[in-house]
């Protein structure tokens, strides 16, 4: 019991993260219509960013995560000028917006790889590596701070958008593009709110796996399954990725607790599969009509 | 020949085919796979188990490359392509690194240290025989009624279907012709390195053959052939540059889709009734844009009268 | 005369909203029906429902007494049924031959086999099928732009290349949502005239949607007035224009304005 209480907890903790990252994907995608390809390569450049600042920089740790967020913010919204935004003007296909999303990918991963190298560097430690003790379970300080800190930043996320005007604009958007453009909503603006939050959410999530792992320019490979979270919560779906996330967390500790760990990583794609052939609509998400 | 020379015009021979699949699926049906390097794994090993497992000979280990990718290409496709466009992206994310993972673990077929050992059956005459057939086949496929219903698909999904198209058979089928050929490639690519390892196949694998489908021109047949010939020799005259190489292309692929979506041949194919054509489309263009021009400010008096 | 399609109890709900609320009316075989009504009275989504693309929440669609409903827009299109598209929805980059070529395919049955090897009866169906698409379009007065691409096409031109493009398919029964949107007067006049043509040339039945009343009053045989989802009325055209319920909920706004 306590061992499966251990997973638990330990799969809430990487769930959390994940979820971070699948959510700041699903926003996107539910203004945008379009899956975000290039996520990853933002999550890399927030674990690098925190990395640089408090090696580099010698920066406190709580500094070098304000500077790798706003850093990720902006680099997501440069991102979405340069890549995303002409295409939009021009309302081309689907097909072209996830090319170019796959354009800035590569270009990211290997931007760093040319200037910065290929080499896996760890983070400075930041939180003590003993364990809190609760009852028969043991959490890691990190883990904990993990948790803690996306629950935070995700219930700052939906009060901003269930309690400001933005936030309406946001859910009005999300509804009905061009409805809300007519109603006098910036959907222009709209965009670029929802890649800053988008890059704000990847920053922290990209600090987070620096530390808990290591940092190396494949790092951002992590959001496929962030995307495999938000298929599972349903497409769209904001409480979906959360959801999905967690159970994806979950699961996977669980798989390499009990199983083996080598199937932790192929979990995430059995899940996939499975939810694709039974309930492609995911758990909260439903498929809407295409408007003729 | 020099064996150097050889050995890349092996490699493209070989990139070409994986391409010409491609170019079908994402240029012709307008479909996005992250996975082909999958496929390519997935004939790259069965092809290995005919030949050096059971001895066959190389062509049943390059038929069975080519029904292997294609069956699995075709589970894939029956849970994806009746969905969103995005489900078939993440779906092929998902499985390109699934069969890695997978392959990573099976100790029976070398595990991730790799399968060495397989016979060196690909030669450059069969590899450009093999491409010939290939560009031949979807040449003909594109212009034939069920190539047309594939671009349809492409061009406006929900009018393809009134107009009596089938739209997920047709993708299905770009999918499964497209896989097949991916499974093909890695045949010969296994045959010709005699050493196979899953990391061969990994996403920078399937991203490199979509850049070449991108850089060729969506929806141009003879811009893959170039594109896979030229970005398979670039690298190694680059190769001072080469970590820039990626970079050089990421940009590339941003630039292409804002500014010249069709590609460097922009869906113009090196045919002669083509060049005879371009010089009357031309023409035909300019009379066109006169023409609107006063249509439309007729329009919009309309409009306004209304 | 008998009834190509009938329409029974058709319903469709969007959330708790109704867009198509009970809808019944029949449309004759070798007519033109008009299916008019102010704007958000759920004309367009009554075409989807026809031809597969919403699935209907209730009631059913019969075409030629067979039961029709919830099929696959394609095999709708298969039985005979095609339409167009408010907002045109033309192959963009394809060119107006192409456009019209590809819709032929149901006319050919060779096989895939067939294409990749070019085989004989490829190369004699597909000489069959480029001819069936030339005579469309020299019959609508496109020839001379068969090489033009789609998108560059004048509005009127794209508008005439959409129902090109659903006459390939030999329809029995043509839907063609405002045909006349952004026309004007002189086009809308020469519009009329072209859909009795075709009606009498291909021998279908054209059910089509307007807001022109015009154009309806002009070429309908028989009308159906929707309002709020609801069918308002029905009858020949002299009996609707002077229907005073239908004036009202087309000059509804209007009055109040007064």
């Amino acid at each position: 019991m306590a061992q499966f209480l251990q997973q638990i907890v330990n799969g809430l903790s990487i769930g959390s993260v994940y979820a971070l990252m699948a959510v700041g994907y699903s926003l996107v995608y539910s203004i945008m219509n379009f899956s975000n390809f290039a996520h990853g390569g933002v999550i890399m450049f927030g674990a690098y960013f925190g990395f640089f600042a408090m090696t580099l920089l010698k920066l406190p740790f709580l500094a070098a995560f304000a500077l790798s967020f706003t850093g990720t913010a902006l680099l997501a919204l440069l991102i979405e000028r340069i890549a995303y935004k002409p295409l939009r003007e021009r309302r081309a296909p689907f097909l072209y917006f996830i090319i170019s999303a796959m354009g800035a990918s590569i270009f990211l991963e290997n931007i760093v790889i040319a200037t910065i190298g290929p080499t896996f560097r760890t983070y400075p430690k930041v939180f003590s590596r003993t364990a809190i003790a609760l009852g028969s379970i043991a959490v890691g300080r990190l883990d904990l701070i993990m948790f803690f800190v996306s629950a935070i930043s995700l219930a700052l996320l939906v009060l901003f958008i269930e309690k400001t005007k933005m936030g309406k604009a946001i859910q009005a958007s999300a509804y009905n593009m061009k409805a809300a453009a007519l109603m006098g909503v910036n959907t222009d603006q709209i965009v670029m709110i929802v890649f800053i939050l988008g890059g704000i959410l990847a920053g922290i999530a990209g600090v987070f796996f620096g530390m808990k792992y290591t940092v190396y320019p494949q790092i951002g490979n992590i959001t496929t399954k962030s995307f495999v979270a938000a298929v599972f919560g349903g497409l769209g779906s904001l409480p979906g990725a959360v959801l999905g996330s967690v159970l994806l967390g979950i699961i996977e500790t669980m798989v390499a607790g009990y199983l083996s760990s080598q199937f932790r990583d192929l979990i995430a794609f059995v899940i996939l599969i499975a939810v694709l052939v039974f309930r492609p609509s995911g758990i909260m998400g439903k498929i809407s009509e295409e408007k003729a | 020949m020099d064996a150097y020379l050889e050995g890349i015009l092996i490699l493209s021979g070989i990139n070409l085919i994986a391409v010409m699949g491609l170019c079908l699926l994402t240029g012709f049906a307008g479909l996005f796979s992250f996975g082909h390097a999958g496929f390519m794994a997935i004939g790259a090993y069965t092809a290995a188990i005919f030949t050096k497992m059971l001895g066959l000979p190389f062509v049943f280990g390059i038929a069975a490359s080519a029904v292997s990718a294609a069956i699995v290409s075709w589970l894939i496709g029956m849970a994806t392509l009746k969905l969103k466009g995005d489900y078939f992206c993440i779906a092929t994310l998902g499985f390109g690194e699934a069969i890695r993972l997978i392959l990573d673990n099976f100790q029976g077929l070398g595990g991730s240290r790799g399968w060495p050992g397989i016979p060196a059956s690909s030669t450059l005459l069969n590899i450009v025989i093999l491409d010939i057939i290939g560009v031949v086949l979807i040449a003909n496929l594109v212009r034939s009624r069920h190539g047309r219903n594939m671009i349809a698909v492409r061009e406006e999904e929900l009018a393809a279907q009134v107009a009596g198209i089938n739209t997920y058979k047709y993708k299905m089928l770009a999918l499964v012709i497209s896989a097949a050929y991916a499974g093909v490639a890695g045949a010969l690519l296994g045959h010709y390195m005699t050493f196979i390892q899953p990391k061969m196949f990994s996403m920078v694998k399937s991203t490199e053959l979509t850049i070449i489908v991108i850089f060729g021109g969506l929806g141009s047949i003879s811009g893959s052939v170039i594109g896979a010939v030229v970005l398979t020799f670039l690298p190694e005259l680059l190769r001072v540059v080469d970590k820039w190489r990626l970079v050089a292309y990421g940009m590339a692929v941003i630039a292409i889709m804002i500014g010249r979506p069709r590609g460097l041949m922009g869906g113009f194919e090196l045919t002669p009734a083509s060049f005879r054509k371009l010089f009357a489309e031309r023409k035909a263009a300019r009379e066109i844009k006169a023409a609107s021009r006063l249509y439309s400010d007729d329009d919009s008096a309309q409009g306004a009268g209304r | 005369m008998s009834n190509i399609l009938e329409i029974k109890g058709l319903t469709k709900r969007f959330g708790g909203l109704a867009a198509v609320d009970n809808v019944d009316f029949d449309v004759r075989e070798g007519g033109i029906t008009g299916l008019i009504g102010p704007n958000g009275a759920g004309k367009t989504t009554i075409f989807n429902l026809i031809t597969g693309v919403y699935k209907v929440s209730s009631g059913n669609v019969f075409f030629r007494q067979k039961d029709i409903t919830n099929t696959e827009p394609y095999l709708v299109a298969d039985y005979g049924i095609t339409r167009t598209f408010q907002n045109i929805r033309l192959f963009k980059n394809l060119n107006v031959f192409e456009n019209v070529l590809t819709a032929c395919h149901a006319s050919a049955k060779y096989g895939l086999a067939e294409s990749f090897l070019r085989l004989p009866r490829f190369r004699k169906e597909e000489l069959a099928l480029k001819k069936k698409a030339m005579d469309l379009l020299d019959y609508m007065g496109l020839a001379d732009r068969k090489d033009a691409i789609a998108n560059g096409l004048p509005y009127g031109l794209q508008r005439r290349l959409e129902i090109t493009r659903a006459l390939a398919l030999d329809p029995k029964l043509l839907l063609l949502d405002e045909p006349a949107a952004g026309m004007n007067p002189d086009e809308t006049e020469q519009l009329m005239k072209l859909i009795a043509n075709i009606r009498d040339r291909f021998n279908l039945t054209v059910l089509v949607i307007e807001h022109h009343m015009d154009l309806v009053m002009g070429v309908c045989e028989h009308i159906v007035v929707l309002n709020f989802g609801k069918k308002l009325s029905e009858g020949r055209a002299e009996e609707i224009r002077g229907n005073k319920q239908v004036i009202e909920a087309y000059l509804g706004g209007e009055h109040a304005e007064c």
